[in-house]
């Protein structure tokens, strides 16, 4: 019995794919148990009627029920009586879930490319500007109705590609041919970008009809339509359509990256990058054009929160592109399991909202929560120091942030 | 591909600019060039700019320590959020204005938020150098977790993101050194934190070149091999050098918000506001010198201070365009400018091949 579940474990240990699984899904328990302690104790300090009194002080907050909220809540609370499947905390999770796997196909991409795409989230605020504003000037021109539809929303998603591409392809640029570090100035784009799209906002773009810094919205029929009778309603913001172009997206990149030739030199140039200038791969071309399909997938995230989610451009952009990272991370930059991924992200993020109202402990928990699963994925050190103590593994393989394995 | 300029051609065309822009103002005083000239020559724009300077100048010497021993921290930014609130919410709970031990309750919010500042950063250490995580990722998880802690655990004390104000530290004035003309008042008349800003500095310079320490920590992160073979532990090293980085940026978040902000805003970036960031602009704009970043931060919180001065005085200003500045020349530097490179070890975990 022992020598089977050590035989087990030993496969699970050495398998790379298998591995990768096992350590995200054990740096979930280990982000839930440790985020489970700090509402515990933080419920210590908190003022309540009722609560665990428990060595002279009282804690307010209970964890099993905070996850009960987060999990079951983000999906309606499909247990209780009268649940549809169109309610709209499902509705929240699914449309935060097609968000996040756009942004984290674009983090993915790039960190197969061996580069590490901070970003996203000004690619994604460059992006979802320029689709704005793209589709409020091509609206004048085009008809209503059916047809405005079919013109309009492709014509959104490509200006944010183009859009996130472009923004995506000057880091790649500076990376091959000035040699600048790709995380320093992605950050510093991030940055930029908040900068220039406001003052974008204030000096051309503002909605005079708002009080609040955001674009003038598209017109109705620009907006992802919903599928009729099986879709969920308009007001829930989320269409399935968008989702399974979204799922689409997913499997086209992995199609990308492991069937075709581009990919294959893209992964090399990750992996092994004097192998695949050996090879015939132009290096510095291969960078640009990997930042540059990051970039463009950044952006049509952006796209999609304009053209699903609010129907116009504004200033508070939620941070999209970040949460893009955690879900590339998760995955373990593998496209197929950014959709996972991105749905477990989404529902913590919908989760947020029914712990908000249904305890009275604080939603920014989530946040705390998706740093500290991204802390625990960081280090597979750790989990194999505590496998280790059961089985003898091989030589450690950290993951490095450009995908690669590690080289001794 | 794109010929690296020298540092003192950049700081000579600089220079004459700014002749030129000194010139413009005084023969024009009621031009552009004059108005600016008048705010940034006015005493309250010198005295903002030392006291916006601190967060960013304590940051950018704990990154140099960090960066230069091999890890690279982009969790400064955390570091700032998480100092900076729990110093203000320790002085709360403690009752500001009184003190505990002869000590006033203000120091000890403060000793507090050095600490967790330092605790964060040694976490991260172990996750960096024992775990051998990737140092991005785990740095990006300080922040993270860090933008999350804060507002939680406001909201538990106070209901909301934000905190209540707890005042500010008061000016320290030296007797007879604050009367030099000119710039008594600014070094001699100001909140301790603007003292601790220039002490550490000081000392950060002796550190990082005048001492064995410094020596250890350079060939830590440039070839950590020889320091190995030469009988030092890169392993203690990097963990005292990271550890450092903490108490730096904790002084800096600390002393800002205890200084400066006498609340925190939680929401959104939180009161730090990517301060951080910047501070990883700033040491690499000055190439890992300890002074030399001192005189990036007073660049960048200067300008800040322009424009918060010029904003006061009813003058329409692109805010948000000015703030992006710090950043646009940071990438700048990198391009155009060359010598900033990173440490040769830097984002590598060393292993001594012992066990």
């Amino acid at each position: 019995m022992r020598d089977d579940i050590e035989r087990l474990l030993d496969r699970l240990v050495h398998a790379s794919v298998v591995e990768r699984v096992v350590i995200s899904v054990a740096a979930l328990f280990a982000a839930i148990l440790v985020g489970g302690v700090l509402v515990f104790v933080s419920g210590g300090f908190a003022s309540c009627r009722a609560g665990l009194d428990l060595a002279g002080a009282t804690f307010c907050y209970n964890p099993m029920q905070v996850y009960y909220e987060l999990f079951l809540g983000s999906l309606g609370h499909p247990l209780g009586g009268d649940w549809t499947p169109m309610n709209y905390s499902l509705a929240t999770t699914l449309r935060q879930t097609t968000l996040l796997i756009f942004a984290g196909l674009s983090v993915a991409v790039a960190f197969r490319a061996g580069l590490f795409n901070i970003g996203t989230q000004g690619q994604l605020i460059v992006g979802g500007m320029l689709t704005a504003v793209t589709v409020l000037f091509a609206a004048s021109y085009v008809p209503g109705g059916f047809v405005g539809t079919a013109l309009l929303v492709p014509i959104g998603v490509l200006a944010g590609a183009v859009g996130g591409g472009f923004y995506g392809a000057i880091p790649g640029a500076l990376k091959a041919y000035a040699n600048a570090n790709e995380v320093i100035t992605t950050i510093m784009l991030n940055f930029i970008a908040i900068g220039v799209t406001s003052t974008l906002l204030s000096w051309r773009f503002q909605d005079p009809d708002s009080a609040n810094p955001q674009t003038r919205p598209v017109p109705e029929y620009a907006e992802i339509p919903n599928l009729p009778f099986v879709g969920f309603s308009g007001r829930m913001d989320f269409s399935l359509l968008a989702l399974g172009f979204a799922i689409a997206l997913m499997i086209a990149v992995a199609w990308l990256l492991a069937r075709t030739s581009f990919g294959y030199e893209l992964r090399t140039s990750g992996t092994q990058p004097e192998a695949a200038a050996y090879g015939g791969v132009d290096e510095k071309r291969m960078t640009v054009a990997s930042m540059t399909l990051s970039g463009a997938l950044g952006g049509v995230a952006g796209a999609f929160w304009v053209l699903m989610q609010h129907g116009y451009w504004l200033e508070n952009v939620p941070p999209l592109g970040f949460d893009g990272i955690a879900v590339s991370i998760l995955a373990g930059n593998n496209p197929l399991g950014v959709g996972f991924a991105a749905l477990l992200f989404g529902i913590l993020s919908s989760g947020a909202n029914s712990i908000n109202t249904a305890t009275d402990v604080p939603p920014e928990l989530v946040g705390i929560l998706s740093g500290l699963i991204i802390l625990f994925v960081a280090m597979p050190e750790f989990f194999r120091m505590i496998g280790r103590r059961y089985v003898d593994v091989g030589d450690p393989a950290p993951v490095r942030a450009d995908g690669g394995e590690a080289d001794d | 591909m794109i010929d690296d300029i020298d540092r003192r051609t950049v700081l000579g065309i600089l220079g004459a600019l700014t002749a030129l822009w000194i010139v413009a103002g005084l023969v024009f005083p009621d031009s552009w060039a004059g108005v600016l000239l008048s705010i940034t020559a006015s005493p309250s724009t010198h005295t903002a700019m030392l006291r916006l300077a601190v967060p960013i100048a304590l940051a950018a010497l704990g990154g140099i320590f960090a960066e230069k021993s091999g890890v690279i921290n982009i969790g400064l930014e955390g570091l700032l959020i998480v100092s900076a609130f729990s110093a203000i919410i320790v002085t709360f709970w403690l009752g500001s204005g009184e003190s505990t031990m002869l000590l006033s309750h203000h120091w000890w919010g403060f000793a507090v938020g050095v600490l967790a500042s330092t605790l964060f950063a040694l976490i991260f250490a172990i996750v960096c150098i024992d775990f051998k995580a990737d140092q991005i990722i785990a740095g990006l998880a300080v922040w993270l977790i860090a933008l999350g802690l804060a507002p939680f655990a406001s909201r538990i004390v106070f209901d909301s993101p934000n905190t209540a104000g707890v005042g500010r530290f008061q000016n320290v004035t030296i007797p007879v050194l604050s009367e030099i003309p000119f710039f008594g008042y600014l070094l001699f008349d100001t909140p301790p934190q603007v003292y601790l800003m220039l002490g550490a500095t000081a000392v950060g310079w002796y550190l990082l070149n005048r001492t064995a320490f410094g020596r250890w920590v350079v060939a830590s992160g440039e070839n950590p091999k020889a320091l190995d073979t030469a009988g030092v532990d890169v392993r203690k090293v990097r963990y005292a050098a990271v550890v450092l980085s903490g108490v730096f940026a904790g002084l800096g978040g600390a002393g800002f918000a205890l200084g400066q902000l006498g609340t925190f805003a939680g929401g959104g970036e939180t009161a730090i506001g990517g301060r951080g960031f910047i501070a990883i602009a700033t040491y690499l704009f000055a190439n890992y010198h300890p002074i030399g970043a001192l005189g990036g931060s007073f660049l960048f919180a200067g300008l800040e201070a322009l424009q918060i001065q010029l904003q006061n005085l009813g003058y329409a200003v692109p805010t948000e365009l000015i703030r992006t500045i710090p950043y646009v020349t940071v990438i700048v530097v990198l391009v155009f400018v060359g010598k900033t490179r990173l440490p040769e070890a830097a984002g590598e975990a060393y292993d001594s091949d012992e066990d």
